[in-house]
């Protein structure tokens, strides 16, 4: 390995770094007792994919290169080498092997927080120029276009347009809108921006939410992508670019109110992370669609009819929305409400797996088969609950779970949150 | 005072500088900034982290690993307990009467028996044995002797300067390997903590 490109990887781990990193680099004991919490151990069962493998991946190089006792005696208390071998296999398992959904770390016989080290993992082979070339090129799209998929300004607008078109038909009202770079609305919405290309009914579903709700709402024509793939290329500064496109354009809209669309990772990187991308407080309120469908129906700004959802519904937890998020309670509060019936899949909730699409998965086709493999245990889950259809406030997770429905032939539907919201909902006539 | 008691009292004071560098450090570098708004109670979340996540029903580590579970715990109690063993022979602070030695001693095999199945574990283990370096079995072989050694210093009292030299070797290795944990599981703990109570996620909501 080149020194130079070694030594932008140590760099990462040089100088100052804070105490919870020092915590993790020091913590772990290898007891292994955290093989069983990972979907990618309990699915290809090759001791390489034990999580505590991925810690030392990242922490026996710090004991080498900053500890007096890795530099002294290296073999003796487990500090190894940078090289070219090491890069290798911290790419095909920090990268390849890990979608950081944290679920290994709150069973950790000692607390070690797992993904925080694969990340830092991350943020060294992205110093050295080791992104994956398909995660690379999806942040790079966000970089330049503004929205991860690349989709044109006028692209979008069209089909806004056309999903305005149908609302208003829908409803029966000339007024039902879909508003675009509207100044001053209450709400300044996002979304991820497979809605636009793949699923733009699920535009449309929480354009019905926001009728229903006679909110005040917008969204950017050039802003309003709600995905930060820099959360998972481990490149602060670019995940900071990708985030202030919409603190920036919240800004100049003068928008009252960022609503993060059904996105996992976004909401995480936008909400938990992004005022630490840009190293500032947020001077507006952000919150989830999760969070704002859920005050919608306590505040009784839209009305339900359970029954017009018959199937029994199941709910797939993002890992970063739920165990990461804290949302539980109000995702089960607005399906409880939508549908007749809904059943746990085991585990649930903050135990739940990931659906095998996180950490940045998706975009690495590379890693298409061991995705689609760990995901057979998602899939496994969904068929033991006999549920119809699949809710999750998560358009990676709908995209991964779609792609396991094929696969495991599940014969379920995978649906958004404001799908099912919108299936149910009570449209007032003097709305 | 006996030579290998001065060579003890030097190894605990080295562990210990050692130690308390490594707390300064830590102390030192701070928590990093979070600027995020948060939506739940860290207190709550860095006082459940520290006393129900850590109950066997919470963790898949302990509840789907009972033998193993079981076998460290006992593990523990047997090192914390020759640690304090050697702080009262250090210090001569009072004798322990015969009968509470053999009790304490059979109850220390007990839990150098343990280590020693936590050690075979890691050897016949394939998946273990790909995670370890020499720190894992030295950490582990190292503790585990100086439980039995302590074991049998309380049995006879002829093993007093092989007792010594064990527990100084110990104590001079605890702060270099990952028998470090010692200090850095409690900070592990509160950001775990931290985290997951700045998100709401811990304590676990009770769903109606």
């Amino acid at each position: 390995m080149e020194r130079n490109i070694k030594k932008k990887g140590l760099d990462v781990l040089a100088g100052k770094i804070d105490n919870k990193l020092l915590t993790n680099l020091n913590s772990c004991v290898r007891c292994g007792l955290c093989a069983d919490s990972c979907m990618f151990f309990k699915a290809l069962n090759e001791p390489k994919y034990i999580p505590a493998r991925k810690v030392a991946l990242v922490s026996s190089v710090y004991r080498r290169y900053f500890t007096l006792s890795g530099k002294i005696a290296p073999v003796l208390v487990n500090a190894k080498e940078l090289d070219d071998h090491a890069a290798e296999e911290m790419v095909d398992l920090l990268f390849g092997a890990c979608t950081m959904c944290g679920r290994c770390v709150k069973h950790c016989s000692i607390g070690v927080d797992i993904p925080y080290v694969v990340r830092k993992g991350r943020e060294m082979l992205a110093a050295m120029d080791m992104v994956p070339d398909t995660l690379q090129a999806t942040v790079d799209s966000a970089l330049t276009t503004g929205n991860n998929m690349g989709i044109p300004e006028e692209e979008f607008t069209g089909t806004i347009q056309w999903m305005e078109e149908e609302l208003i038909d829908e409803m029966g009202d000339e007024k039902a809108r879909i508003p675009l770079n509207e100044m001053h609305a209450e709400i300044f919405y996002t979304l991820n921006p497979r809605e636009p290309k793949f699923f733009p009914l699920s535009i449309s579903a929480m354009a019905k939410i926001f009728y229903a709700a006679n909110e005040n709402w917008t969204l950017s024509s050039k802003f309003y992508d709600v995905t930060n793939y820099g959360f998972f290329n481990g490149n602060r500064a670019e995940a900071g670019k990708i985030a202030g496109n919409l603190y920036d354009e919240i800004h100049r809209l003068r928008g009252k109110r960022m609503v993060l669309g059904e996105c996992g990772h976004g909401s995480r990187a936008n909400r938990w992370d992004g005022p630490n991308y840009l190293g500032k407080e947020y001077d507006f309120d952000m919150i989830t669609a999760v969070e704002l469908i859920s005050g919608y129906i306590k505040q009784g700004r839209i009305r339900l009819d359970k029954s017009l959802n018959k199937e029994v519904v199941t709910i797939h937890d993002p890992c970063n929305l739920v165990r990461n998020g804290g949302l539980l309670e109000e995702i089960r509060h607005i399906v409880s409400a939508s549908c007749d019936s809904y059943t746990e899949m085991a585990p649930f909730g903050n135990e739940n797996f990931c659906c095998g699409g996180g950490g940045g998965l998706l975009a690495m086709s590379e890693y298409n088969d061991r995705r689609i493999k760990v995901g057979e245990i998602k899939a496994e889950q969904i068929r033991k609950t006999g549920a119809k259809v699949v809710v999750t406030p998560c358009h990676n997770c709908v995209d991964q779970l779609s792609q396991l429905n094929h696969t495991f032939k599940l014969g379920v539907k995978i649906k958004t949150i404001a799908e099912l919201v919108a299936d149910a909902l009570v449209i007032r006539k003097n709305n | 005072m006996k030579w290998y008691i001065i060579i003890a009292l030097a190894a605990l004071a080295i562990s210990v500088a050692m130690l308390l560098i490594q707390l300064i450090k830590l102390i030192s570098a701070g928590k990093p900034k979070d600027l995020s708004k948060g939506s739940g109670n860290i207190s709550a979340g860095v006082a459940y982290s520290y006393t129900k996540a850590m109950s066997p029903m919470e963790k898949e580590s302990a509840y789907l690993h009972l033998p193993t579970y079981a076998a460290g715990m006992i593990y523990h109690a047997g090192i914390f307990a020759s640690l304090l063993l050697f702080l009262l022979f250090i210090s001569s602070l009072f004798e322990i009467p015969q009968g509470i030695s053999i009790i304490a001693g059979a109850i220390l095999v007990i839990s150098g028996l343990c280590g020693l199945a936590i050690l075979f574990k890691r050897f016949i283990n394939a998946g273990l044995r790909s995670l370890s370096g020499a720190d894992d079995y030295i950490s582990n072989f190292l503790t585990t002797l100086a439980i039995f050694a302590t074991a049998a210093f309380l049995f006879f009292e002829q093993a007093e300067v092989l007792y010594y030299m064990i527990v100084s070797v110990l104590l001079l290795w605890i702060p270099l390997g990952k028998t470090r944990h010692l200090l850095y599981f409690f900070f592990a703990r509160y950001h775990l903590g931290y985290f997951f109570g700045k998100r709401g996620t811990w304590p676990p909501k009770s769903l109606k």
